[in-house]
């Protein structure tokens, strides 16, 4: 749809309509060569769409935005010269953006744009040229090495894996109180490394090691993402961290003066845990720092009134009811407290800060990721006699499965690893920046450094089966790249239960690890039972391992009864009657008649013989 | 009934059990290639004017035993003496395919003063439709019991009032009258079939009755997706198989998912076997369960409870959700058998007892 002569176009200033304008080409340009002198704000950015015969305008905040080298009459406006003033500091970055020289375009403005992807790719009609091809890929992405030799989608789930990596999220981790934090013991600057990654001073904050990966099945232990890690270099240090949890309390005020209290709480406190439990508080009622706890263990001894107002007298009606609101450490949890702080908050009130820490060796279960999107969960840690070794005494820390690779298409991973290799025997970082060389080049490169000291140039090594001793029979592709150890570790998922707590309305099993909870049996594994026809297994599942009760009923008029304990009796509260007979019914079943009593409807069970 | 003895040995392993859970089991084999199924559909390219609906929203238009199907088809086979003939078949296809006024007419002009409705029509269409003016004269005069006169390619209607909403209305009706074709059939189009060559006409609705009437037409053939259409002529088992056929179909064909043919001709039936078709959910056959306690825990458990306190109900505790839901085991599989003691049996056992 072209736009007609004479037809007005449009102008709207962050999506409203402000006016028309008869020349829109003039119009947009006069607006950019504006903001490009400094006469406007650079964070304006003006689109024209000949389409929609509407000129858009933004100004409002929240657009992504990205810069680029201006580039006019088919040259760049980043000149040798500026470069070199850059290289001597005179000017700055911002500088460039003041003078014109670079642009902040957004989604819309990048409409109107025609972006070289180098200076030999302009061409008349260029307008932008881009700062470097890396910032095609995001932040995140570019932490990664080869990233362009990646699936895409491999992309997503190794930003996501980033965040989850354990490292050195502060370095005045040990002044916070974070509810959770998790320190690596060893970091280190990953040796095939990437310009955003030192830009952003990255390597100062690093979260991973660099590992040995030989790429090799053992035994079937790395079946399916699992990884084989090597018992000697846990030992070492690999990939051990420290956990810290901190936990709060507060001593409230309520409304009556009444409020809470730091101490160890009396016997005849309500809910008292018993004197085990607070036997490792100090005289205060908080515990002290370097104590070993364990779950169960009252961390911060606090007493509350009680949550009713009557109850608050005792029955001599002058003794004060008390209740114990202590915080123990949850299920499942052990350390040591790392440290205890007092505080106030802004009310006046007193603040204790508890935190624990617990030392994570690497054990089975706990996952791993390089950073290419191939995580794995540990499966074995086997010892380093075991391991398979190269002529060398080369060990692999890891072993990885080849079928990880095929099909999910991450050739980065194997470049990552071919260039740590290089960079490790010549003791020096290797670039892997996005676009910056072409894949061929990077490879011989690694390999040509790799011959210097003997190694294979494909990067491939003779490795001997540790159990046997045995050469294998082909070459393992062997390196070194940059894992992290992410946060999800068995010791702070595992939960079992046999028998436990159950819900208070329905007489159910409780749901959820914190609350000590089974696993549920939901309608599909219901199905599941049905379908086979296992009507025991399911009569157990869902009554006698779930809410079974016992409940009388009324053989004459079919009303649940009760037991009459002094007289000795069970006796029908409807008919009066005492010819009742005991069945097991689901509490939940007796619930619902108890809820339809409620309604006044009577529902009465009828009894076979 | 006669049967080889290795026929009678395939027939008793093949048989299902006592207390099999056969509806889960169906349920469940339905079920799970469900999961898998993609809502992206293949489409052929060409002159196919009418796409089915195809994938998850069949199946569920299917189940849900929908009155009028999103795109309901009527295949029209034709006798065998112009099956293979495509002047004839083509014939076919244009006595089938329904045209409106509004499909033929260039413009339509109404006089006020004088009462009338002039048509001009578009001689393309006109002649691609195998129609005359006086054809198209003849029909409305029959519909609407009016005067016509035909000039060229002109008619004009006489209305007999000079009722200005009269006038409107009755073009309104006009635009929307069938001049061609059978009346609720939709567009038809011929095809060929792969294998036998034959030609067939496929039609965009469900109006079988006036198709079957037409000379020509294989009444043993005709088939249409409309499961209530197939219903309304043939009756209730008829329904049945094209069920089964056009569930089938949607699975097999389209998504590439294959079930026993047994677990669909048992969701059939049970869709069936009240001699309507009913569906499957609240407003079929879960809502006409025997059990209270059933129909309350799968929806509306509060119209359920008090329309069951009302009348008094009894539940039969016959089903397997009741007797989960109070604690039972379920009448199913190992819980289907009981055991019996025969009198006589127990009539010796009663000496031995008092002695004790």
């Amino acid at each position: 749809m072209a736009k007609k002569p004479n037809q007005k176009t449009y102008v709207y200033l962050n999506g409203r309509i402000i006016g028309h304008v008869a020349d829109p080409t003039a119009f947009v340009n006069e607006v950019r060569s504006a903001r490009r002198t400094g006469n406007l704000s650079g964070e304006v950015n003006i689109s024209y769409m000949p389409k929609l015969g509407t000129v858009n305008i933004n100004t409002d905040r929240g657009r992504i935005r990205k810069p680029y080298i201006i580039v006019e009459n088919g040259k760049p406006k980043f000149t040798a010269d500026i470069k070199d003033r850059l290289d001597r500091k005179e000017i700055d970055f911002n500088y460039l953006v003041r003078s014109g020289i670079i642009e902040y375009l957004d989604a819309e403005e990048e409409e109107n744009a025609l972006v070289a992807f180098n200076e030999a790719g302009i061409t008349e009609k260029t307008t932008h040229m881009d700062v470097d091809l890396a910032s095609i890929f995001g932040f995140t992405v570019n932490m990664a090495p080869y990233p362009e030799h990646n699936n895409l989608a491999r992309h997503a789930m190794l930003a996501n894996f980033i965040k989850q990596a354990e490292g050195m999220y502060a370095t005045n981790f040990n002044l916070r109180f974070d509810s959770r934090a998790y320190i690596l013991y060893y970091p280190q600057a990953p040796i095939s490394t990437t310009t955003p990654y030192t830009s952003t001073r990255m390597a100062q904050h690093s979260a991973g090691q660099n590992f040995v990966v030989a790429i090799s099945t053992y035994y079937g232990y790395n079946m399916a993402d699992a990884v084989v890690i090597n018992k000697a270099a846990v030992d070492r240090g690999l990939g051990r961290s420290t956990f810290y949890k901190s936990y709060t309390d507060e001593e409230r005020r309520y409304p009556g003066g009444q409020r809470d209290m730091f101490r160890i709480p009396p016997p005849t406190a309500e809910g008292y845990l018993g004197e085990h439990a607070y036997s490792k508080l100090s005289e205060d009622g908080i515990i002290e720092p370097e104590m070993p706890v364990e779950e169960g263990d009252v961390l911060i001894g606090k007493v509350a009134p009680p949550r009713f107002l009557e109850e608050s007298l005792g029955a001599s009606g002058l003794e004060e009811k008390i209740r114990d609101d202590s915080s123990t450490l949850k299920t499942g949890e052990r350390g040591i407290v790392d440290s205890v702080v007092f505080t106030e908050s802004p009310g006046a009130t007193k603040i204790v800060k508890v935190r624990i820490r617990s030392q994570r060796v690497p054990e089975v279960g706990d996952k791993f990721a390089s950073r290419h999107g191939q995580k794995g969960v540990v499966a074995l840690i086997t010892p380093q006699e075991d391991m398979p070794f190269t002529p060398s005494g080369i060990v692999p820390d890891l072993l990885i499965n080849p079928h990880s690779i095929p099909t999910r298409l991450t050739f980065g991973y194997l470049l990552e690893m071919l260039a740590g290799k290089a960079g490790s025997v010549t003791g020096q970082f290797i670039d892997g920046t996005a676009f910056s060389e072409d894949g061929t080049k990077r490879t011989e490169d690694c390999g040509k450094m790799l011959e210097q000291y003997g190694f294979d140039k494909y990067g491939e090594e003779e490795l001997y089966d540790g159990i046997t001793g045995k050469r294998f029979g082909a070459k393992l592709f062997t390196g070194c790249i940059y894992y992290h150890r992410l946060y999800h570790m068995v010791s702070n998922k595992m939960q079992v239960r046999s028998r436990g707590t159950v819900q208070i309305l329905t007489h159910q099993p409780t749901e959820g690890k914190a609350r000590q909870g089974g696993l549920r049996f939901g309608e599909m594994e219901r199905d599941v039972l049905i379908g086979y026809g296992a009507s025991l297994l399911l009569k157990e599942r869902l009554l006698d391992q779930s809410d079974k009760t016992d409940v009388l009923i009324c053989k004459d008029c079919g009303a649940i009864g009760y037991y009459d304990y002094i007289k000795k009796v069970a006796l029908c509260p409807i008919c009066r009657g005492s010819n009742l007979v005991d069945i097991e019914i689901s509490y939940a079943f007796k619930l619902l008649l108890d809820e339809i009593k409620s309604m006044h409807i009577l529902p009465t069970i009828k009894l076979k013989d | 009934m006669f049967m080889a003895k290795e026929d009678k040995k395939q027939d008793q392993a093949t048989q299902v059990a006592i207390g099999e859970a056969v509806g889960t089991v169906a349920a469940q084999s339905i079920g799970e290639p469900g999961t898998q199924m993609i809502l992206r559909t293949f489409h052929y390219a060409g002159i196919e004017s009418t796409i089915a609906t195809s994938g998850l929203p069949r199946i569920v238009e299917l189940v849900d035993a929908k009155k009028k199907p999103t795109t309901p088809l009527t295949y029209t086979y034709l006798n065998d003496n112009i099956k293979n003939n495509f002047e004839k078949a083509t014939d076919m296809t244009k006595r089938i395919n329904e045209v409106y006024l509004a499909d033929v007419a260039k413009r339509v002009v109404e006089s006020f003063s004088k009462g009338t409705i002039t048509i001009v029509l578009n001689r393309q269409e006109v002649e691609a439709n195998d129609l005359t003016a006086k054809q198209i004269a003849s029909k409305i005069e029959k519909a609407f019991n009016l005067d016509t006169t035909v000039e060229d390619r002109r008619i004009t209607v006489n209305v007999h009032t000079k009722d200005l909403r009269k006038i409107r209305s009755t073009t309104t009706k006009l635009y929307e009258s069938v001049v061609s074709g059978v009346e609720g059939a939709g567009k038809a189009v011929i095809r060929q079939d792969k294998k036998t060559q034959e030609f067939y006409v496929v039609s965009a609705g469900s109006a079988l009755e006036p198709i079957m009437e037409l000379e020509g037409v294989d009444k043993s053939r005709i088939y249409s997706n409309d499961i209530f259409a197939m219903y309304r002529v043939f009756g209730v088992e008829a329904a049945r198989n094209s069920l089964i056929k056009e569930l089938k179909q949607t699975l097999q064909e389209e998504q590439g998912i294959s079930i026993s043919d047994r677990h669909l001709m048992l969701l059939a039936d049970a869709m069936t076997m009240s001699g309507m078709i009913k569906s499957v959910g609240r407003h079929g056959l879960s809502g006409e369960k025997n059990s209270v306690f059933a129909r309350a825990a799968y929806e509306e458990t509060v119209k359920h409870l008090i329309n069951a306190a009302a009348f008094g109900e009894t539940d039969p505790m016959k089903g397997v959700t009741e007797n989960i839901l109070v604690g039972k085991q379920i009448p199913l599989g190992t819980g289907a058998v009981r055991l019996t003691v025969k009198k006589e049996d127990l009539a010796k056992l009663k000496p031995k007892k008092s002695k004790d």
